[in-house]
């Protein structure tokens, strides 16, 4: 186990690539706080998984576009395990749409979680492990999608490629405290949100593309963020690591 | 409180902060330069004197570098002007600007964050009070 007696905390954990994250997390000896948003029963269930396998994790109710969140959950965490060693800022969304079509509101919907819940986060566990432990590891999870472009993405692109640059600066501000900072960038990974996506496009249209010839797991996903969270990544800071059976390769054919 | 007393408080805190050892903390040692402080360690020694000094401390006021960012009235040239100088005295009433004004740099001011700045700093604060 490389995560013995550490806190993590990983927003939009009840589901899709949080909820696995959080697993995984646990597997290793972290106890972990997740957030979800509205998804009650599926935090729960969570919760009892975690549990039945002698694991800790604990849900917290937040949104995390609401600047009142990170301070809230951090605060509660600090209460209940006394440290924070671990972030993983999960939670996203999408209102896809053409540009032309999409409105201010889906804009701020997606910006107002996928980049400012970010910011929150960071911000809320900033003090604690940068003067407070002089130790700790962020882990945003960005999205391939913001720098190999789909239409109808553009608020979506612009709030992962706004992580992107945001872990780049928090990695070179941070570093000598000891707090790394990086992001996992997955491809099409199958959840319920890229489930739209995945049936516009054709699962196998989707798979001709994709080297490995599969789309991704959450496990996929979570596997790394688990590597980037443990000892084994302690000299990596400021990358964005693709996770994507090589989709953003281009390959043709 | 004196400025021994002042001195060794200082010391202190910046001995946690920067992991240096109390030798190296002398009253001309810069932070940057000898000290070996990043920018993310000014924050951190501005709380941990906040705390041990009991009052509230802008940052600005013990190390006000980000008033010239920009401004061609105080910098010109990578120089500070006159303009710019009488600027950072008012601000830094503390300082003493003798040696700087020979050769005034902009990349040069953060040879003026040294231990004693700071101790002169916190001891106008306390006789202040």
């Amino acid at each position: 186990m490389t995560l013995k007696d550490q806190v993590a905390i990983v927003t939009g954990g009840s589901r899709g690539i949080g909820r696995a994250v959080v697993l995984a997390l646990a597997r290793e000896g972290a106890r972990v706080a997740f957030v979800y948003k509205g998804s009650t029963e599926a935090a729960q269930a969570l919760e009892a998984e975690a549990a039945a396998a002698g694991l800790v994790a604990k849900a917290h109710q937040a949104d995390v576009a609401d600047p009142a969140a990170g301070d809230r959950v951090v605060a509660a965490v600090l209460a209940d395990w006394g440290r924070v060693d671990i972030l993983v800022n999960n939670a996203g969304v999408i209102r896809d749409k053409l540009f032309v079509q999409l409105e201010a509101d889906d804009w701020n919907t997606v910006i107002g979680t996928n980049l400012n819940g970010v910011f929150a986060f960071c911000k809320a566990v900033s003090k604690q492990m940068v003067f407070k432990q002089r130790s700790g590891r962020i882990i945003n999870v960005s999205s391939i999608a913001a720098d190999h472009v789909n239409k109808g993405q553009s608020n979506y692109a612009a709030s992962k490629g706004a992580v992107n640059s945001l872990t780049r600066v928090l990695a070179a501000e941070l570093g000598s405290r000891n707090v790394l900072v990086n992001a996992v960038a997955p491809g099409f990974i199958e959840t319920d949100m890229s489930a739209a996506v995945r049936n516009m496009a054709g699962e196998d249209g989707l798979k001709k593309l994709i080297p490995v010839k599969r789309l991704g797991k959450p496990e996929d996903i979570a596997s790394v963020v688990v590597f980037l969270a443990g000892p084994a990544a302690a000299y990596i800071t400021g990358q964005v690591i693709t996770v994507d059976g090589g989709l953003s390769l281009g390959a043709i054919s | 409180m004196t400025h021994d007393e002042i001195f060794a408080k200082v010391r202190a805190t910046l001995v946690d902060a920067l992991n240096v050892d109390d030798n190296e903390v002398t009253p001309t040692a810069r932070l940057k330069g000898d000290l070996n402080a990043e920018s993310i360690d000014f924050l951190d020694i501005v709380f941990r004197l906040e705390r041990q000094f009991g009052f509230s401390i802008p940052r600005e006021d013990l190390f006000p570098e980000s008033i010239f960012q920009g401004d061609p009235k105080f910098v010109a040239g990578g120089k500070i002007t006159e303009p710019g100088l009488v600027e950072l005295q008012t601000r830094m009433p503390y300082a003493d600007l003798t040696e700087f004004r020979k050769d005034p740099r902009l990349d040069k001011m953060e040879d003026l964050f040294t231990v004693d700045l700071i101790v002169n700093y916190l001891q106008s604060r306390v006789n202040a009070k």
